[in-house]
């Protein structure tokens, strides 16, 4: 590798520390002035590269979080995401890792004969530039092939595919990223060896390729074409970077994109055929993944020719003061008077949007939500200020799918996308005027522009019901849930507190001790920093679990949007503890809260529950199809990074799991704390 | 040039930045330098005076944490588990690696009771440092090289103990670990700040972790441990 950079790197040296944009053209004899953007060949005597691989590394600007530059809004149109292109893959993908031929070592993937791959993609991780605003120079980015956000993968149920993942992170950067990856497709119903476990990183310079089955989780029980049950249809998932500790750095890089399904149900065709509910449907022109990111960026510096992100070496995710939509701040998108639907991806990394949809007189309109990270809604719900639901939560890693009817509006009006809650961009900036009475422009995260009449037909009205949740039967009598809480130890980043404990059968939680009031306190007991070789908890293959997720900080405090890995759930209860005490909640401290129906149990299955402080969360799971290694985790990413995140198994068979169940309780005894299982849970 | 060669060169080899190779001993061209490693001088337990930047960090590869010698909190713990990443580390401490102890009660640690200390939990060793200094300048390097964005943390001087700075000048890495995280997560994590390795190495250790998860995969199903 070091050989045919050989001339390169002695010039690069003898030009002192500061690689400068001159040196660069200096490197090629052959390039012109337009090195950097021209595809011109870079000839030496031992190498022959592209000069537009060549990304110059940013120069950065200091610690200081000073405001981004201003930008004129409505400049830029919605970039529609590149679609990725199916391609033939050297080496071929083989069932067990090509180490010799350049794979990360990994396990052989699971169900390979019986989900051979039918397509197959390469992703590339690698530095690239990016223009988040016309009125911005490029930024330097960490990108799939290069651009933010990555190519949209399409799928169809039923079609298995596979993505190669090559890394191509540069081997030395002046950005705050950590060039090694692992993807996860959230949330894949995958393997664990392709689920991106974020201690499956690899190394720049090999691939890893991701075998995803495209099949409905239930394999095992159910036949047919597609196999599983349809009923649980993903339609909208998003890849993203997992490695762990780096995740929101390499994420506030560029380094996610859209993953779509389709099946018979949301076809990619809006016209009639058999069991399809006639959604808006055509990619880029009715249907849109509206990828929201959180950025800041550094003062525009016209030597480097950039608008570099705003990042400090050694830091987490800075505090942000810029949307962006499809990678462009404050876009505006040209629309017809029909229905449209957008997929709406929170690639964060570390705020939730809370969205309204405006019209022009600055009047709240509706959004029909129908699914939430990526299940369609049982029945579909409005967000407007009539439907006692007035504010759409779009938590970190959350999907929201709405439709938006812009026949109501009139050729020429504007309609806007409001976030509610974060701080308003162009603060400490003079902001441009309001477009609406009570609507501020730094609140406004996005345009429709009503442009004309339908050209496409317009679809019919959305169905009254759009699926049916599959049933996650209880657990047997006499298994209790699973509790995983998140406390804050005093002095600690949040992410240090992530326990799971067994929830006693009176579910009164009194033996459990609750660190947030004895902040002193080492934490005897808790499952302490992410560690990729622990295991907190082992589950069976085709067994069902209720799990219990609470939060023991104050309300308040910071909402943790949790995320489980492999499988859909289904809140049961969403509950209040009124008298937080130093023991838990008693059952009579609980008040029951009702939800929205995008998170209602009865209404909607979801990835990523959030939950705020004092909330008590009881879902249903069932672990289906696959065996291996899963996560759950606080999806904000500095959260996550801070190891507010923990491994779960699945395994084979009964005697696995007494095996390993057997293991962790004698970890936990020798870490001082209370056996995890109980004889029921043994199987004894 | 042979057709054949610039097919491949095509594909593999070509370089994804342009930045030169990092050099041990010399600092990373983006290197904010004193800018955030203050240039404080520092007295080390051997009551030797050395500068921040220039003698400790400049060019090199280094694990900071802070402590002070009356803790007895998680200060032992943490020290224990530092001799322990001292112990897996050795061959390079002193070498490419070094560890830095800084004192966040300089009124009360002198010289001679940080190396009272450092007897205490066995860490006199190659290449590892107490140091003590003036408040204000402690105060400083507390800030710079600990900051977590968060009002708890940073606002507490003993919330200290959570953090094991990892930095290195030369490859312009900067992370922190917990170092009670497990001791694989700890070396992982400073692993991350070490000088890029060659193709060649990647490629053999890559194919070390195949044979090691093969192994596994015998005993549990899966790769298991990390």
């Amino acid at each position: 590798m070091s050989k045919p950079h050989g001339k390169k790197k002695e010039e690069t040296k003898s030009k002192g520390r500061q690689l400068t944009r001159r040196t660069v053209l200096k490197l090629g004899a052959a390039a012109g002035a337009g090195t950097l953007l021209a595809p011109t060949i870079l000839t030496s005597r031992k190498s022959t590269v592209y000069a537009w691989d060549a990304v110059t590394e940013p120069t950065l600007c200091g610690a200081v979080a000073n405001p981004s530059p201003p930008h004129t809004p409505f400049l830029d149109s919605l970039p529609v995401p590149s679609v990725a292109a199916p391609q033939f893959l050297s080496p071929t993908p083989t069932e067990t890792a090509n180490t010799g031929g350049g794979e990360a070592f990994r396990d052989p993937h699971q169900r390979w004969a019986e989900f051979t791959p039918a397509v197959t993609y390469q992703l590339e991780a690698k530095a690239g530039t990016h223009r988040f605003h016309s009125d911005y120079l490029d930024s330097y980015i960490w990108g799939f092939n290069g651009q933010y956000p990555g190519p949209t993968v399409l799928n169809a149920y039923g079609i298995p595919s596979l993505v190669r993942f090559k890394n191509s992170l540069p081997t030395s950067t002046s950005s705050f990223g950590t060039n090694k990856t692992t993807v996860h497709l959230h949330n894949g119903h995958t393997a664990s060896e392709s689920d991106g476990f974020a201690g499956d990183f690899f190394d720049t310079g090999l691939f890893k390729d991701n075998h995803y089955a495209n099949a409905y989780a239930g394999i095992d029980d159910f036949g047919g074409f597609p196999k599983g049950d349809p009923r649980e249809a993903q339609y909208t998932y998003w890849y993203h970077d997992h490695l762990m500790a780096e995740t929101a750095n390499n994420n506030y890089l560029g380094m996610n994109g859209a993953y779509l399904s389709y099946d018979q149900k949301s076809p990619p065709w809006e016209f009639s055929t058999p069991g399809s509910l006639r959604l808006p449907a055509y990619y880029g022109v009715t249907d849109f993944p509206l990828v929201l990111g959180q950025k800041r960026f550094c003062p525009t510096n016209p030597t480097t020719g950039r608008t570099e992100l705003f990042q400090v070496v050694g830091n987490a995710a800075p505090s942000t003061d810029k949307w962006t939509v499809n990678g462009k701040i404050q876009p505006k998108l040209g629309v017809r008077r029909r229905k449209y639907r957008f997929r709406i991806i929170n690639t964060g990394v570390v705020l939730p949007f809370t969205l309204s949809l405006h019209g022009p007189d600055g009047a709240q309109k509706t959004m029909t939500v129908i699914a939430a990270d990526g299940n369609l809604l049982r029945t579909p719900a409005d967000c407007s200020a009539t439907s006692g639901f007035p504010l759409l939560e779009v938590h970190v890693a959350s999907r929201i799918d709405v439709v938006v009817d812009f026949s109501q509006f009139a050729i020429g009006d504007s309609v806007y996308l409001k976030e509610n809650v974060q701080t308003a961009q162009f603060v400490n900036t003079t902001p441009p005027p309001d477009p609406a009475p009570g609507l501020p422009i730094g609140r406004v995260v996005m345009r429709f522009d009503v442009i004309g009449n339908a050209t496409i037909p317009d679809t019919p009205p959305i169905p009254s019901t759009l699926t049916e949740l599959p049933p996650i039967p209880p657990p047997a009598v006499g298994v209790d849930p699973f509790e995983w809480g998140f406390q804050l130890r005093g002095g600690q980043a949040d992410g240090n507190n992530f326990r799971i404990s067994h929830s006693s059968t009176a579910e009164n939680n009194t033996n459990h001790t609750n660190s947030f009031f004895k902040p002193t306190e080492l934490p005897t007991g808790t499952g302490g920093p992410f560690d990729p070789g622990r295991v907190d908890h082992a589950v069976l293959k085709g067994s069902t679990e209720e799990w219990i997720i609470r939060n023991d900080t104050i309300t308040g405090n910071w909402l943790h949007p949790v995320h489980i890995h492999l499988e859909e759930g289904r809140i049961i209860e969403r509950s209040i503890c009124t008298v937080p005490s130093g023991t838990g909640c008693l059952p009579a401290n609980r008040t029951i809260l009702s939800q929205p129906p995008w998170e209602d149990g009865n209404n909607s299955r979801r990835d990523v529950y959030p939950i705020p402080g004092q909330h008590r969360l009881r879902i249903r799971l069932a672990f289906r199809d696959f065996v291996g290694r899963y996560l759950i985790h606080c999806h904000n990413m500095n959260h996550e990074d801070a190891f507010m995140m923990t491994r779960w198994d699945v395994v084979e068979d009964m005697a696995q799991l007494r095996k390993r169940r057997l293991e962790i309780n004698a970890d936990r005894v020798a870490r001082g704390d209370t056996p995890l299982y109980t004889k029921e849970d043994l199987g004894e | 040039m042979k057709r054949r060669k610039f097919f491949t060169s095509l594909g593999s080899d070509k370089p994804s930045n342009v930045l030169r190779e990092p050099v041990q001993g010399v600092p990373h061209p983006a290197s904010p330098g004193t800018l955030v490693f203050p240039n404080a001088r520092l007295r080390t337990h051997e009551n030797k005076e050395v500068r921040f930047y220039d003698d400790l960090i400049k060019g090199k590869q280094v694990l900071i944490n802070l402590m002070y010698a009356s803790c007895e909190g998680a200060c032992p713990i943490v020290t224990s588990n530092l001799v322990r990443v001292h112990e897996k580390l050795k061959e390079r401490m002193g070498k490419d690696l070094f560890m830095y102890s800084i004192t966040v009660k300089p009124e009360d640690d002198d010289p001679a009771a940080l190396k009272s200390f450092a007897e205490m939990h066995r860490a006199v060793l190659p290449g590892w440092t107490f140091l003590t200094g003036d408040p204000y300048d402690i105060e400083t390097i507390r800030y710079r090289l600990f900051n977590m964005n968060h009002i708890a943390i940073d606002t507490d001087i003993y919330s200290h103990t959570s953090f094991l700075a990892i930095i290195n000048d030369a490859t312009n890495r900067s992370l922190h670990v917990d170092p009670q995280a497990s001791l694989a997560t700890v070396l992982w994590k400073i692993s991350l700040a070490n000088p890029p390795k060659s193709r060649e190495e990647v490629l053999a250790d890559n194919k070390k972790q195949q044979e090691r998860i093969d192994k596994e995969r015998k005993v549990y199903g899966y790769r298991y441990t990390f």
